[in-house]
């Protein structure tokens, strides 16, 4: 009897304690999930005013890309571009980007997405709309993929009322990082080095930019609608399954026969390469050591007694002190200079590449002109493809110059003599029809450039106008009628492009 | 007869109560976490929120975790006893909200610590400052002064803006 009651006075001392131990547990448990909680916002909310309401630093810090807003029409700095893309939507206009802000402002304007008069018209497809609204996941969840990937351009435009924003990276449930776009997970899987369901909080700090700043294509994909109807769409799709260098994605597209467009002037099937901005930051020394694109391109900023990471994406190099002064220590002006140096020997070998590229479409439409032949040819227009492939991966995203700069130079360098061996090659050609000294005609502005591949500019700027001053109000009418468009985002909007002066739009 | 067995009756159930509810508690404290080295084990409890945070937006994120600054590195004795230790005394402040504010401050003991750490890993680069600063101490000095790294380096790792009420919204955090 002893022995019972010793061990139950024992066990029941024991008890009394862990049970006030677990209840001072479970609520500091309380107290955490009440920390960590957040608020309630639909599942794919678009309006970034929505989200904005409970994170309201992190919003107004998004909503200061709008200081990005200069218009640097690239086609006027390099007329050469004009030649390389003959034939394509990038020839009419192209500027270098403005901040997030102005997406889709900036998708709408450009000359590249035409001026369609209904849903059916318009040169480009659905699927150019696909990294500039936070309305596509929307979408494509109400819709399905194949669906959304389907038609013109134009018929998405009553339903894409927001530039990219919050829904487009986060969680609505947990505000956790997340990837909208499933053609990232695809591309990751076929890749193979970090699939899509591994990636950890870090990665995922560079993976929710890779859904946009990446190399893709259209590929076409039968499918079937639910009236039965064959229909095909345009799903956009990353070149990844050899790799991410210049020269995997060539041989997967080459093993493809995959044709962006033709050239106008020299028939080269060729390719156009986005912006591998992320596939080629993995080669440079900071995706190397696992830095993150939100280390550099969102610091963490102090407000007063708060610190939030600023979703005012844009250059490091604008407020250094939170930026490359966090890892490095040295003064900013010698950081700066060496930045500088570094766009410098970039922008040279990319100066060399196009005009030894531009040459070549105009030496090998020459060629043509004279009655050169298909065998003749086929060998130049392959190293044409490759050089102006290799030179567009390269410099496409922009920041490669810093992010990989060795990777950067050693493709320039690649693009280079692809395009001399084509012009070596051409030369030989040229001779045999008896113009061996011909000299390409001048391309040396835009205009002239324009001239010579025989683009009718005024007219695409007057269809951009009527569609701008007509349909794409009725699109505006018609995101208000179903709650979609969301009057801050367009707040203080200007109109800027590189082809009309402010006056002439009405808006 | 009757009570005897009774008591018996009480005793094991008694016995299989205090198991089962210690079994519950190591359960809800995630009590096997503390074995492991990972970070995200200082964040098992809210306080350590911002101290994670901002240790996951500095540059020893790449090199060091906490660890390896707080706790001794020299024996894996010293080691063991200094995270009961700190482990007990952290229990401790949760249960009994002992700990002021939002604003928790390192132990004497702590700093220590720290600060032969920071000499460790960087002794290449301290090691003229350590061997100067001896020159300006009495004989018998242990040879540094006492200031400490941080007492310039101030914004290393965690920054100078450090109370829980400062990162609100934090993901690295919420992950959890």
């Amino acid at each position: 009897m002893k022995r019972s009651t010793v061990l139950t006075v024992i066990s029941v001392a024991a008890i009394v304690p862990m049970v006030l131990l677990a209840i001072s547990i479970n609520e500091n448990k309380a107290e955490q999930k009440a920390i960590n909680a957040v608020p309630q916002i639909k599942k794919l909310e678009s309006r970034s005013s929505e989200w904005g309401k409970y994170y309201q630093r992190q919003y107004d810090s998004y909503r200061q890309t709008r200081k990005s807003d200069k218009i640097d029409d690239m086609l006027q700095v390099n007329p050469a571009l004009v030649v390389m893309w003959a034939g394509y939507g990038f020839s009419k206009d192209y500027n270098a980007p403005r901040g997030h802000f102005y997406m889709l402002e900036d998708n709408i304007n450009t000359l590249r997405t035409g001026g369609p008069v209904d849903a059916m018209t318009g040169p480009m497809p659905t699927a150019c709309w696909t990294c500039k609204s936070t309305d596509v996941p929307r979408l494509i969840d109400k819709i399905g993929e194949l669906d959304y990937f389907t038609g013109k351009w134009a018929r998405h435009g009553s339903e894409i009322a927001n530039p990219v924003g919050c829904g487009d990276c986060h969680d609505n449930e947990t505000m956790k990082l997340t990837i909208t776009r499933d053609f990232l997970k695809r591309g990751l899987d076929a890749e193979g080095s970090l699939k899509a369901a591994e990636a950890t909080h870090q990665d995922m700090r560079s993976l929710v930019c890779a859904q946009c700043h990446s190399e893709y294509y259209f590929k076409k994909t039968e499918w079937t609608d639910k009236n039965g109807a064959k229909q095909t769409a345009g799903v956009v799709t990353f070149p990844w399954d050899n790799g991410f260098s210049a020269e995997a994605m060539e041989q997967y597209y080459d093993d493809r026969n995959f044709v962006d467009w033709t050239h106008k002037v020299s028939k080269t099937p060729m390719l156009k390469a986005q912006h591998p901005g992320y596939e080629i930051y993995k080669t440079g020394a900071h995706g190397l050591n696992n830095v993150a694109c939100a280390d550099c391109h969102m610091p963490y900023v102090r407000e007063g007694g708060v610190k939030y990471s600023s979703h005012n994406v844009g250059s490091p190099l604008d407020h250094m002190a939170n930026t490359c002064l966090n890892c490095h220590s040295e003064e900013e002006k010698a950081f700066k200079d060496r930045v500088a140096r570094k766009l410098a020997r970039k922008t040279e070998l990319t100066k060399t590449a196009m005009d030894v590229i531009a040459k070549a479409h105009l030496e090998a439409g020459k060629a043509w002109e004279l009655g050169a032949t298909e065998a003749e040819m086929k060998d130049i227009l392959q190293d044409i493809r490759h050089a102006q492939w290799r030179w567009d991966y390269s410099i496409a995203s922009h920041g490669s110059f810093f992010h990989a700069p060795e990777e950067t130079l050693r493709i320039l360098g690649s693009a280079i003599n692809k395009g001399q061996e084509a012009r070596v090659k051409l030369r030989a050609v040229l001779a045999k029809y008896d113009a061996g000294d011909y000299e390409a005609p001048d391309f040396s502005t835009k205009e002239k450039a324009q001239a010579v591949i025989g683009l009718p500019y005024q007219k695409l700027v007057d269809e951009k106008m009527t569609f701008l001053n007509g349909l794409r109000q009725e699109w505006i009418e018609q995101q208000r009628q179903k709650g979609l468009y969301d009057t801050q985002a367009w707040e203080g909007m200007k109109f800027n492009t590189s082809y009309a002066p402010e006056e002439l739009a009405k808006k | 007869m009757e009570t005897k067995g009774m008591m018996k009756y009480a005793a094991v159930l008694s016995v299989l109560g205090a198991v089962g509810m210690f079994a519950y508690v190591g359960y809800a404290s995630n009590m096997f976490s503390y074995l492991s080295e990972d970070p995200k084990v200082c964040i098992n409890c809210h306080t350590m929120n911002t101290e994670y945070a901002t240790w996951q937006h500095s540059s020893h994120r790449e090199r060091a975790t906490c660890v390896e600054c707080h706790l001794p590195r020299e024996s894996l004795a010293d080691k063991i006893f200094a995270k009961s230790r700190d482990g007990f005394k952290h229990s401790f402040a949760m249960t009994f909200r002992t700990y002021e504010g939002d604003n928790i401050r390192i132990s004497e003991s702590a700093k220590k610590r720290i600060q032969a750490n920071c000499i460790n890993c960087h002794r290449e680069i301290v090691s003229q400052i350590t061997a100067n600063s001896k020159l300006y101490q009495t004989a018998g000095e242990s040879g540094q002064i006492d200031r400490k790294c941080w007492s310039c380096h101030r914004e290393v790792p965690h920054g100078t803006t450090r109370s829980l009420t400062t990162t609100p919204d934090n993901l690295g955090v919420k992950e959890i």
